[in-house]
């Protein structure tokens, strides 16, 4: 019985002897900000030639950029950490390519804009009967992501040219702006993914719209010959998706710079894939307000009542005109009076 | 130069060449007696560490090396060419210093430097950036020197006092170095003839900082 005994303290106290031992792994990590760990990531990685830079190299491990982890100490990089040359990279894309870029865009863009204009004139439409072809709702969450996304890009374009204009409290201004409307455009944003989605996938007949350049190049005040297009047409898909996809490549790539998420050579990146993405983002929002605006008289009724002359829709949206005819829904979107101005 | 001036530890500064950090990593004992003494002299807050001692390869035989690591006043430094404020100027003795009052925030120039030197503090309840800070070189910064809103924003201005830069004065085994480039540079070489290490290369850090 005494032998039962001392067996059973020696499995109770055994097994509690080996939950000592696989407990908790110790832990190694150290505060980052103070002891290096942080700092030593962001000396790595510098130069377009060299994996490492600054001490990590010469110094003490020659051309190995070693990790510096304590459980790993030398073992190579890995991931976006093996990247070479970022940090030169953005150094020189930043010194001088990213402004100068932004700078042609919204010089560039509108001058072209204003040169179609003298010559091809806004395209008018006759104003008989209209359709409600948006609805409250559309308008509604294309109002609410719109107006903060031209405030980011607004902003945006401050702190792009931040050193013109004096730096300091107004351009941090701007900088908090920028961070507060992308709240904004984060929750109404993909609420106008969803609605729109759908009508946004390219077609065959987009193709040829953009051949034609969606007809923008015929002279005179009017459009006569039927343009491919559905509800949108290829210029406002490709504009559909670059301010939601790309919009939301912006607020990812925006937060992990504002809040500084990951490591250097990924925050270098991030600030590359951002401005980069803000060029195309910029070109093509002056291009929207412009078509919008200036291109067709009374084209921005759409989106202010959600309607659309006939002409307009059976011309500029023809497919869309006569999908909405073969299915007998024109006639429910009709309405009452003629629209004028 | 004379022995006599380069053993005495501290940089005279009467040489109107451009100055440099230099750590000599045979020397450093991994003290922490710099970023202390920085941290101390210029009040920094919490999380704010403009000098820092970091360990390399460590536990690797042979190969463990410390080394104090802070803002290096590069020459054609990159944090001022990626500004998108242009808030930095870089003084004629090669001292890169920026103003705190134009600089936004933005963390561009902890992405174009090769130290990892510029600091972010948070700035108020939404976590949001406060301006940058990084090692001055003990030079104060663009405010009225000695004044109390240059000490506020930017420490002691010791530089003007006639004084090395406190990490450099306080380094008890003058591993740390700070003064004009020729005369660190003499230090170096004094060091490697008398270590009998032969001629000593230019340091990866300078490379770097200075394209040397
Ligand atoms: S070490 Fe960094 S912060 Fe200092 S001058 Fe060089 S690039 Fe600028
Ligand atoms: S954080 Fe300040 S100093 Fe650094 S790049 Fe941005 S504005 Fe310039």
């Amino acid at each position: 019985m005494r032998t039962y005994l001392y067996v059973f303290f020696f499995f109770l106290l055994s097994t509690f002897g080996l939950a000592q031992n696989i407990k908790e792994p110790v832990d190694f990590s150290q505060n980052t900000h103070i002891y290096g760990v942080k700092q030593i990531e962001q000396i790595k990685n510098w130069g377009i030639n060299s994996p490492t830079s600054g001490v990590v190299s010469g110094n003490v491990m020659e051309m190995q950029g070693g990790s510096i982890n304590p459980s790993m100490s030398g073992k190579p990089l890995e991931g976006i950490e093996s990247l070479r040359g970022l940090g030169e990279l953005f150094t020189l894309l930043q010194n001088k390519v990213f402004a100068p870029i932004f700078l042609a865009i919204i010089i560039l863009v509108p001058l072209a804009f204003l040169t179609h204009l003298m010559i091809f004139k806004s395209k008018r439409f006759s104003h008989g009967i209209s359709y409600k072809v948006f609805s409250t709702y559309n308008i509604a969450i294309h109002w609410l992501s719109a107006v903060p996304f031209v405030v980011i890009c607004i902003t945006g374009l401050i702190m792009v040219f931040g050193d013109k204009l004096g730096g300091g409290t107004f351009v941090r201004l701007a900088r908090d702006l920028h961070g507060i409307s992308t709240i904004a455009f984060a929750i109404f944003g993909p609420l106008m993914f969803l609605m729109w989605v759908k009508a946004s996938l390219p077609k065959i007949y987009d193709l040829k719209w953009l051949l034609m350049l969606g007809g923008y190049l015929t002279k005179g005040r009017t459009i006569s010959t039927p343009i491919p297009s559905g509800q949108f047409n290829a210029g406002m898909k490709m504009w559909f998706w670059t301010c939601t996809v790309g919009g939301f490549i912006m607020i990812f790539t925006g937060a992990i710079l504002y809040f500084q998420l990951s490591s250097i050579n990924a925050l270098r990146l991030s600030a590359i894939i951002h401005n980069c993405l803000g060029f195309a983002i910029i070109a093509l929002l002056i291009t929207h307000i412009y078509m919008s605006v200036f291109a067709i008289e009374g084209a921005l009724n759409a989106m202010v009542d959600g309607t659309m002359g006939e002409e307009e829709l059976a011309i500029l949206h023809s497919y869309y005109y006569k999908e909405l005819q073969e299915g007998g829904k024109l006639e429910k979107m009709r309405v009452g009076k003629p629209h004028h101005h | 130069m004379s022995e006599a001036q380069f053993s005495s530890g501290g940089p005279t500064f009467q040489s109107q060449a451009r100055i440099k950090f230099y750590c000599d990593e045979d020397r450093c004992i991994d003290c922490h007696g710099c970023d202390v003494a920085c941290k101390e002299a210029h009040h920094l807050p919490v999380g704010i560490n403009r000098r820092r001692v970091i360990t390399l390869n460590d536990g690797i035989q042979g190969k463990e090396k410390s080394l104090s690591i802070a803002c290096m006043h590069c020459s054609d430094a990159p944090c001022a060419k990626v500004c998108p404020v242009d808030c930095f100027y870089i003084r004629a003795d090669g001292i890169v210093l920026h103003d705190k009052k134009t600089c936004i925030g933005c963390g561009y120039c902890l992405y174009a430097c090769p130290f990892g030197a510029p600091q972010f503090p948070k700035s108020d309840v939404f976590g949001s950036r406060g301006a940058m800070d990084k090692c001055t070189f003990c030079a104060g910064g663009p405010e009225e020197t000695h004044s109390e809103e240059e000490f506020k924003l930017y420490g002691q201005n010791r530089i003007a006092e006639g004084k090395v830069p406190v990490c450099a004065a306080m380094c008890s085994t003058k591993a740390l170095l700070a003064g004009s480039g020729e005369e660190v540079s003499a230090i170096i070489r004094h060091r490697a003839i008398t270590r009998g290490s032969g001629t000593p290369k230019i340091p990866y850090t300078w490379s770097k900082a200075y394209g040397e």
